[in-house]
């Protein structure tokens, strides 16, 4: 591989990496955010337990999405210095907007809520995971106001051999976001509520005593899986309005960005029918249905693999410009970039951010498999609370 | 409109040193102040509630650079790849160490991600003294960096000791401090990026991007200043000394 492909792959290594943990970061947090407010205003206990059992998930979800966030960031300037320079002024405002209007908000409430437990008032306590949810969609608006750009790049102009900001207005309702944003919370929200089906459905079909928590728990995830299959699969096609419109090409003799286009409708339509066809009819006996589990526990991990497809489709499909019809990935690489720098970084982030990766898919998964009795987000004070060792942790 | 962006630029860099210094610090301390699993414990969770909040006006600077500076922004982050890079793995491996230490039993993981927080935390300290060296020298990389390095680790270890005095007395250390030498030693640990700030401020300034960007970045951001100054105060005025006792189980 030359240094191009390297670049390449680093990047598309830490995209889809960052991709795989933010959908599920966005599926999730609207769900535990209704739980906690139904707990605060109804005081149902359950959904106490469910907001701090699913919010641990979460919780640990967030931390890849982080981390691999921060390789994004920053990779633009190691690598792609070439965009910045030409197209900084108009590409680095959504960014620098994201990073300061919504993710600063949003990392400094996670913070308070994540430690607030039992410690805030339970109403501005709610409030805080309502501005985490809200700051992240406000994030996914402006990511995705940034990408559409990239795909086409509407409201700036050429002066001078580098892009200036026209007219902000255009930036913000470029048709490549306004139907694409929609189709990625649908993802979003089909992810969430397939770990929520998924993962009550196993501990269903274990014979779990915490029937009622799985109940309810599963209910919901079949329902925001029903309502985010609609929404995903309805703007998906949507897009192949502006697509003809804008890039013509994009699938044409590019097999990489025709296959995953191909496999992600194909896992979009299974969906579609099997949720609303199937699942949602019966989701009032669902629960009950032993047989049925492990179908549910089996469809879980596909809308991630939809969504890294998705983005495969959206990326590859755009190739070789890096701004559609204005700027080639190649003159967008950092001018003396060499092998030897990309294959250090490409084998440090890949090694830690894969081994970081797979350990943080087995935290959650023993999260799931440990139930709701041995969450430690948000360990009620008192006794029956925290176990004797972690009673140390108290005489702070 | 330029210079209120530099401010701005200044207050997250400098603001950044200011806080997530001592957790750097703290993270550096944490095998010789918590000599037992109890006392790293202990440790850990007197900075935990304030980290999210911290690192986050890094990822701030980096916004900035892009949105208000995208010539500077290509310029630095290229021209310091190695140090960007070692600095990238280890603020990941630092926040690994943190969120997963306690996701699993058994003292040998919380132990050896002890470890991992602390070396990463070292990774931070001397990347960064290397970086300052380095764009004070016009990019370029050198041996000189190393003590750089060394000067930032005991800035910030030292803003880390005071911190964990100020937030439990005489606990940690054995030490009391008050509000006063916190505020002093968060000026020590940013005087280095203070002093590369006020050198470098006419060649920022110089790749500021044109006034229409910066003004749509002033409508999008200045309304929300109070907001983001004022979840910032909330985490202080929240997790700061003198409050309720801790009730319930740190989450790192």
């Amino acid at each position: 591989m030359d240094v191009l492909d390297l670049a390449r792959t680093q990047f598309a290594v830490t995209g889809s990496l960052h991709f795989l943990f933010v959908v599920l970061t966005l599926g999730l947090a609207p769900l535990v955010a209704i739980m906690q407010t139904l707990w605060t205003f109804r005081g149902n206990p359950v959904h106490e337990r469910m907001a701090r059992f699913w919010g641990q998930i979460y919780v640990i979800n967030y931390a890849l999405g982080i981390m691999t966030g921060l390789v994004m960031e920053f990779q633009f300037g190691l690598s792609w210095s070439g965009l910045s320079h030409y197209a900084g002024d108009v590409f680095g405002a959504p960014l620098a907007v994201e990073t300061l209007g919504a993710f600063f908000l949003e990392s400094t409430f996670l913070g308070l809520w994540i430690f607030g437990w039992h410690r805030l008032p339970p109403k501005l306590h709610l409030a805080c995971i309502w501005i985490v949810t809200l700051t992240a969609y406000a994030s996914a608006f402006w990511i995705m106001a940034a990408n559409a750009f990239l795909q086409n790049p509407a409201g700036a102009v050429d002066r001078g051999g580098h892009l200036e900001l026209a007219d902000f207005g255009a930036l913000l309702t470029n048709p490549m976001l306004t139907f694409a944003l929609p189709h990625v919370i649908g993802a979003a929200l089909l992810t969430g509520g397939c770990v929520l089906m998924g993962a009550s459905a196993y501990q269903l079909f274990r014979g779990s005593a915490e029937r009622e928590f799985f109940t309810k728990s599963l209910r919901l995830g079949v329902v925001v899986a029903a309502v985010g299959a609609v929404v995903a699969v309805a703007f998906g096609f949507a897009q192949f309005g502006p697509l003809g419109e804008f890039q013509p090409d994009k699938f044409g003799g590019k097999p990489l960005a025709g296959a995953g286009l191909g496999f992600m409708i194909l896992i979009g339509e299974l969906f579609q029918f099997v949720v609303l066809f199937f699942l949602l009819p019966t989701v009032r006996w669902l629960p009950r249905w032993r047989w049925a589990h492990p179908i549910m526990m089996m469809l879980t991990p596909l809308p991630f693999l939809a969504a890294i497809l998705g983005w495969l489709a959206r990326e590859a499909g755009r190739q070789p410009w890096l701004i559609y019809g204005k700027l080639t990935v190649a003159d967008a690489m950092s001018p003396g970039l060499t092998s030897g720098m990309v294959t250090t970084s490409l084998v440090a982030f890949t090694a830690v951010l894969g081994l970081l990766a797979v350990a943080d898919y087995l935290l959650i998964a023993r999260t799931v498999r440990r139930g709701p009795a041995a969450v430690t987000l948000g360990v009620p004070p008192g006794p029956g609370g925290p176990a004797p060792e972690r009673a140390t942790a108290l005489s702070l | 409109m330029d210079i209120l962006w530099f401010g701005v630029f200044a207050v997250l860099v400098l603001g950044y040193f200011a806080l997530e210094g001592f957790d750097i610090g703290l993270g550096m301390l944490l095998p010789f102040l918590g000599r037992t699993q109890e006392g790293r414990d202990r440790i850990v969770a007197a900075m935990a509630p304030f980290v999210l909040a911290n690192e986050v006006w890094l990822v701030a600077v980096a916004g900035v650079l892009f949105g208000a500076y995208p010539r500077a922004e290509g310029e630095v982050l290229f021209g310091l790849y190695p140090l960007v890079v070692a600095l990238l793995v280890s603020w990941i491996l630092r926040d690994a160490g943190l969120w997963f230490r306690r996701r699993a039993d058994g003292r040998a993981w919380r132990a050896g991600w002890d470890w991992i927080i602390c070396l990463a935390s070292y990774g931070l300290a001397f990347g960064w003294g290397a970086a300052l060296v380095a764009l004070a020298s016009g990019m370029s990389i050198t041996p000189l960096g190393l003590a750089g390095g060394a000067a930032v680790a005991a800035a910030l270890a030292f803003h880390g000791w005071t911190f964990v005095s100020w937030r439990l007395p005489g606990r940690v250390t054995g030490a009391r401090r008050g509000g006063t030498a916190l505020l002093v030693s968060a000026c020590v640990a940013a005087a280095p990026a203070a002093a590369l700030l006020a050198g470098s401020a006419p060649w920022i300034m110089d790749r500021t991007a044109p006034a229409d960007t910066l003004s749509v970045l002033s409508i999008m951001i200045l309304p929300l200043a109070p907001v983001m100054l004022g979840g910032q105060v909330w985490v202080w005025r929240t997790f700061g000394p003198g409050r309720a006792p801790e009730r319930t189980l740190s989450f790192f």
